[in-house]
């Protein structure tokens, strides 16, 4: 078969399979944290739309996860968020005095085992709750860098924000989950010891 | 990089990530062999990355997602394809439609384009999500040349709002009327939404038209939309948002452009 003979649209249809469908997975991993499992696999299938009617922008080559996770931010902000949100005020001073806090109670280190003990069940719906409290945009820049393994640079572009602020919400996100993660390992009783004070 | 030099605390996050090289990396290595505080930060900090990654590591997908997925792309497709195949089973009929249609067609052609309710319907249409964007960047540049790559027939200027807190988040190429426009979207802090919209063309008259630094404002208002035209050249501008409407005409006062004056008489 010659080249001219087949049909652009469907070439066009499978080279877009080809870098959509294995990323299905992460998509919706991370659909499912910024909405719910109800709507997250509405907010994926919207997305691959949208990337298929422009996919002829696409650039072979360039990182299709960063460019599908910009589309999916894109429609999760225009139309999966649930409301106009007021931006969130955390306190940093108050974060990393409780995260100070953390640090120097006896206990941190044997957190820091168990967390890494890769026998220990982390997965679950309280662990999800975990992350769930963390106010939407560092939750976002963990699930990004952390998770999604972006760099800051792609991950700003996903974000739509300065790497400035995508490093900030980073590092005081982390610093949240870590102490979301304490309070967690007590409920499962992996740690003992009182909840540090909030 | 000493134990009693300040800790490094923001670099701490970068050596997890594996973001520092050479000197930056030794030196904040040199600081947490002698700082006991910094080194258990570090721990937690990598504990607290691995164990991000395992929790909310990718999960399979509903096992139905894959196919409604492609039964959408098929939709997609026959969409893309079927005016043209159905050309070919439906012409008979098509030109006794098109005759039909041609007279009211010409109505509507010569008809004064309702511009505002066009780009109010544009705004309404974006925040719906049915008018997506065809090019995300938050780079004006890279904006522009996306413009100028698909020959609008006019230049675009797409501008910075980043002092005003607003990024940019991209744009498409659009119609307003029967011209091709310029749609770029910017989002603010607390997720407002700013369309702008450049033509071909003259804005039209406003319900209300306010002067500022030698440009006429034009303002519509529809609804919770406010519009606020101005001309720059042979190019109409319009900026939609349903933020509060005395917001609009600011941001719109801040950003045209001012017509160059007129060349002064040399005084030598």
């Amino acid at each position: 078969m010659s080249g001219s003979s087949r049909d652009p649209g469907a070439d066009l249809r499978t080279r877009f399979e080809e870098v959509a469908l294995p990323l299905l997975g992460p998509l919706y991993g991370a659909a499912v944290r910024m909405t719910d499992r109800e709507r997250a696999a509405d907010l994926v299938q919207e997305t691959c739309l949208r990337a298929y009617r422009t996919f002829a922008n696409f650039t072979p080559g360039t990182n299709a996860k960063a460019w599908l996770f910009t589309i999916m931010y894109s429609v999760f902000v225009n139309t999966y968020r649930k409301a106009r949100r007021e931006p969130t005020v955390v306190s940093l001073d108050e974060l990393e005095a409780r995260f100070d806090r953390t640090l120097d109670v006896p206990d941190a280190t044997g957190l820091v085992e168990i967390l890494r003990n890769p026998e220990l069940d982390w997965k679950g719906s309280e662990a999800d709750q975990a992350l769930q409290r963390l106010p939407e945009e560092f939750r976002l820049a963990v699930l990004l860098v952390d998770v999604e393994e972006l760099s800051y640079e792609e991950a700003a572009a996903v974000a739509h924000c300065p790497m400035g602020t995508l490093r900030s919400r980073l590092f005081r996100g982390r610093k949240m989950l870590w102490l979301e993660l304490q309070d967690y390992a007590r409920k499962r009783g992996y740690v003992k010891g009182g909840r540090e004070g909030k | 990089m000493t134990a009693s030099s300040p800790h490094p605390r923001e670099m701490l996050h970068e050596l997890v990530d594996g973001r520092l090289r050479g000197e930056e990396r030794a030196g904040v290595e040199q600081h947490l062999a002698a700082c006991p505080a910094c080194r258990q930060e570090l721990e937690v900090l990598r504990a607290t990355k691995q164990a991000s990654a395992r929790m909310f590591a990718p999960e399979a997908p509903p096992s139905d997602l894959v196919s409604r997925l492609r039964a959408a792309l098929d939709d997609e497709d026959r969409l893309r394809a079927g005016p043209r195949r159905a050309w070919r089973r439906r012409a008979p009929f098509i030109y006794a439609t098109l005759a039909a249609v041609l007279a009211a067609g010409v109505w509507v052609l010569i008809r004064p384009a309702p511009v505002p309710a066009d780009v109010s319907r544009d705004y309404a249409e974006y925040r719906a999500g049915r008018l997506p964007l065809e090019r995300l960047t938050a780079d004006a540049a890279a904006l522009n040349a996306f413009f100028a790559q698909r020959n609008l027939g006019f230049p675009s200027r797409v501008f910075d709002l980043g002092m005003m807190g607003y990024r940019l988040v991209g744009g498409r190429v659009h119609h307003v009327g029967r011209e091709p426009s310029a749609f770029f979207v910017y989002q603010g802090p607390a997720g407002q939404v700013l369309l702008c919209e450049m033509y071909e063309g003259v804005p039209p008259a406003g319900t209300e038209d306010r002067l500022h630094d030698g440009i006429i404002f034009h303002v519509h208002r529809r609804g919770h939309t406010t519009l606020v035209f101005w001309q720059e050249g042979d190019v109409a501008c319009v900026l939609v948002s349903d933020i509060a409407p005395e917001e609009v005409v600011q941001l719109a006062f801040a950003k045209a452009m001012k017509p160059p004056a007129p060349p002064a008489s040399d005084p030598r």
